[in-house]
């Protein structure tokens, strides 16, 4: 009996271990979300907390218990009986005679870092910044509302792989998402440099650079999961970047590639491995790994305003470079065989950019070459 | 946040052998340990966003207490310190018991089993828990990250926490012997059948034992007997209560039906926390030494099937002579040493864990 008792039928959306504390095996989103909602009464999964006596009389009825029996569980099990605390100890400060190893660890620690100067870490800052935004935001319309039994899940998204120094270490941003999003939505949600970055020389006309945003001129891209390339198709100019893979693929005896349009897909749609990396390529060769960390349904702490979906709730904050003149600005700019910079290329904020390389007419002064400089840290 | 998951792990753990000690399942004997360790206090002292992580990382740790292999008791105890943590902790809003799609079905078994032994403790609070929202449903029990963590060594502890093995009888269950005596019944008549005359057939062609259904039966209540026996053996201190253990034991008519609900006797409680005992005093004697196994899990092959494998009655003369290959091919094969194989299987597993 006991053998039979998981059975790991391949075909089932009970997601399981692939790798133990890895990734899981490939499950259909949408399918998993439905084996949840067979399993569980409507109300385990509402927003709305039961009532207290309503709870009681349904407990009482269903087991055949007394009141008296009822009362005396209730006070039994009572919470509040758990903090038998003197009013002494400070829930903010750790006790200093306890025996739990947890707290003499803790103890220590906190000594230690008493002990020197502690600066608190930007990233941890600006996590209590997103954290407050965001926790069990109600929206002011109804309509808005996050339905009850939807998925949330989590994705991390990391560095395009050229920074390689940055790779794994930290996910470049961790976005939460809901099951009826789709992946062109995921797609608008990603912040990346190289969308901003301008291609060209712009040294005789500086003004014009803006216009050239590559986001705008090339916004072909795909997502890439289990086997099946998701393709941006909603622009006329888009063309399926993956075709080149699809055929190289086919050619040289690789098992074959499927494509879809990434704003007909939704998660739901999806077959997937939790923790498992993914991919998302955008301006050619922009390559970013994609991790969905977690899927589960929604909860009545989660936000619950659709229109603040999808949602950012980990920002990975770069230290800028500051223009090599007055080392206050984040540079726009660098130029290079320039006779006026002190090195090459050098880097230029806007304002001094054009203070020392043209002249009140705008005219340029000297030779050089300026390409615009878009900074990491330009989503700060 | 995961400097501090082996300090608390050792904590949940002192907590759930001490509940494990207390040979209860009532949430009264449970709220009074975590009193007394005041461990409510183990929220204390942390900052802000550390409250959060904090939770998240002691919920997921008390979790992995909540699931079978561990026994029925422990998985009582889990739950309790699951609510308790739940209740007590410090980060606003609260963070939520992560329960994974897989493990559903065994929550709801051991609901049930909870229901029908009336442990109504077990069920207001299960259930408490469910009215309160204190669960996220998610596909798995942590968020994954394709980080590869530092394995967290398996505790000793632990292994004591788990039920000891009833594999030999799950395996012959009523169901089954039933079945077989139709078989065998049916196999005997059919090889009957073949001979003209009756005393012919009897002589040569029963090679197996007639009574192999009920020898079979006979093994594995013999198995169990000695299971509680060994077990009670293991710490001399209580010799009166093993002898009540084993009359317990042969009490039951329905041995077989009564040890898929042992975790709610007392007997196998009893049982269980011997055990536990046995495995502390492991606990001291290995942190001397540098491996992660404790002296008396290092015997030898031999010594350890010596220790562990029950050969019942007048097999065991049988059994002590090597097997030789011929015999593995004789249709007179030993029943009882099937079971001993999978007693021998099921331990040296342990051993490997
Ligand atoms: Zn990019
Ligand atoms: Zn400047």
């Amino acid at each position: 009996m006991a053998a039979s008792r998981r059975p790991s039928d391949p075909s089932t959306n009970i997601p399981d271990y692939e790798y133990q504390d890895v990734n899981t095996k490939a499950f259909h989103i949408g399918s998993f979300r439905t084996e949840w909602l067979n399993r569980l009464k409507p109300s385990d999964y509402s927003f709305q907390v039961e009532d207290e006596d309503a709870f009681d009389a349904k407990f009482a009825q269903e087991l055949g218990v007394n009141a008296e029996t009822m009362m005396e569980l209730k006070s039994v099990c009572n919470v509040e009986s758990l903090r038998c605390d003197d009013a002494k100890v400070d829930p903010e400060v750790v006790p200093p005679d306890s025996t739990l190893q947890t707290l003499v660890q803790r103890k220590e620690k906190q000594d230690l870092k008493a002990s020197k100067k502690f600066f608190k870490n930007r990233h941890e800052l600006y996590a209590d910044e997103l954290e407050r935004l965001t926790i069990g935001k109600n929206p002011e319309l109804v309509d808005d509302m996050v339905p009850e039994g939807e998925l949330i899940l989590t994705i991390n998204v990391f560095y395009p792989d050229v920074i390689e120094k940055f790779n794994f270490i930290r996910p470049h941003a961790a976005l939460l998402m809901m099951g009826s999003h789709t992946l062109a939505e995921l797609r608008d949600a990603i912040c990346c440099v190289s969308d901003l970055q301008v291609c060209g020389e712009f040294s005789n006309n500086p003004d014009a650079a803006p216009s050239f945003l590559s986001k705008d001129h090339f916004k072909s891209a795909f997502f890439y999961f289990e086997g099946v390339f998701y393709n941006d198709m909603r622009f006329p100019e888009c063309v399926d970047i993956s075709r080149t893979t699809i055929e190289w693929a086919e050619s040289h005896n690789f098992p074959p590639f499927s494509q879809a349009k990434m704003e007909d897909t939704r998660f739901v749609d999806l077959k997937v491995k939790v923790g498992f990396p993914y991919l998302y390529c955008h301006q050619g060769d922009c390559e970013h790994l994609i991790i969905i960390t977690d899927i589960r349904l929604a909860h009545r702490s989660d936000c619950l305003d659709k229109k603040l979906y999808p949602l950012l709730t980990h920002k990975h904050r770069f230290t800028t470079q500051k223009c090599s003149v007055c080392h206050v600005f984040i540079g726009r700019w660098f130029t290079t065989g320039d006779r006026l910079a002190p090195s090459d290329p050098c880097l230029f904020c806007d304002k001094c950019f054009r203070m020392l390389h043209y002249d009140a007419q705008g005219n340029k002064l000297g030779e050089f070459q300026a390409f615009p400089f878009v900074d990491r840290g330009a989503f700060n | 946040m995961d400097f501090c998951l082996k300090q608390v792990q050792s904590d949940c753990e002192e907590l759930l052998s001490r509940f494990q000690r207390s040979e209860s399942v009532r949430f009264e004997n449970f709220s009074e340990i975590w009193r007394e360790m005041k461990f409510f206090q183990i929220f204390y002292g942390t900052t802000k966003r550390q409250k959060r992580m904090f939770a998240r990382l002691i919920l997921d740790k008390a979790y992995s207490f909540f699931l079978p292999p561990f026994s029925f008791q422990i998985r009582v105890g889990a739950l309790y310190l699951l609510y308790s943590l739940y209740g007590c902790q410090t980060a606003s809003p609260q963070e939520q018991i992560r329960v994974p799609l897989k493990d559903w079905e065994d929550i709801k078994r051991f609901e049930k089993d909870a229901v029908d032994a009336q442990h109504l403790d077990v069920v207001y609070i299960l259930r408490q828990l469910m009215a309160q929202k204190a669960f996220y449903f998610t596909a798995m029990p942590t968020l994954l990250s394709y980080n590869k963590k530092r394995k967290l060594q398996k505790s000793l502890q632990c292994v004591g926490f788990m039920e000891p093995s009833s594999r030999p009888q799950e395996l012959v269950s009523t169901e089954l012997l039933e079945e077989l005596a139709h078989i065998h019944g049916l196999y005997g008549k059919m090889k009957g059948s073949v001979f003209p005359s009756t005393e012919q057939s009897a002589s040569s062609v029963q090679l197996i034992r007639k009574d192999l259904v009920l020898e079979l039966r006979r093994t594995v209540v013999d198995f169990y007997q000695w299971q509680c026996k060994k077990e009670s053996d293991e710490d001399e201190d209580d010799g009166g209560e093993g002898t009540s253990l084993q009359q317990e034991c042969s009490k039951r008519a329905d041995l077989l039906a009564s040890i898929k609900s042992k975790a709610f006797g007392q007997a196998s409680e009893t049982c269980r926390s011997r055990r536990h005992r046995h495995v502390e005093l492991n606990v001291s004697s290995n942190e001397v030494g540098s491996s992660g196994f404790p002296s008396a899990q290092r015997l030898s092959l031999k010594a350890r099937t010596k220790r562990d494998v029950r050969i019942s009655g007048d097999m065991r003369k049988e059994a002590e002579t090597r097997t030789q290959i011929n015999r593995l091919t004789s249709l007179d094969f030993p029943v009882t040493k099937n079971i001993q194989k999978t007693q021998k299987e099921v331990s040296s597993e342990d051993d490997d864990a």
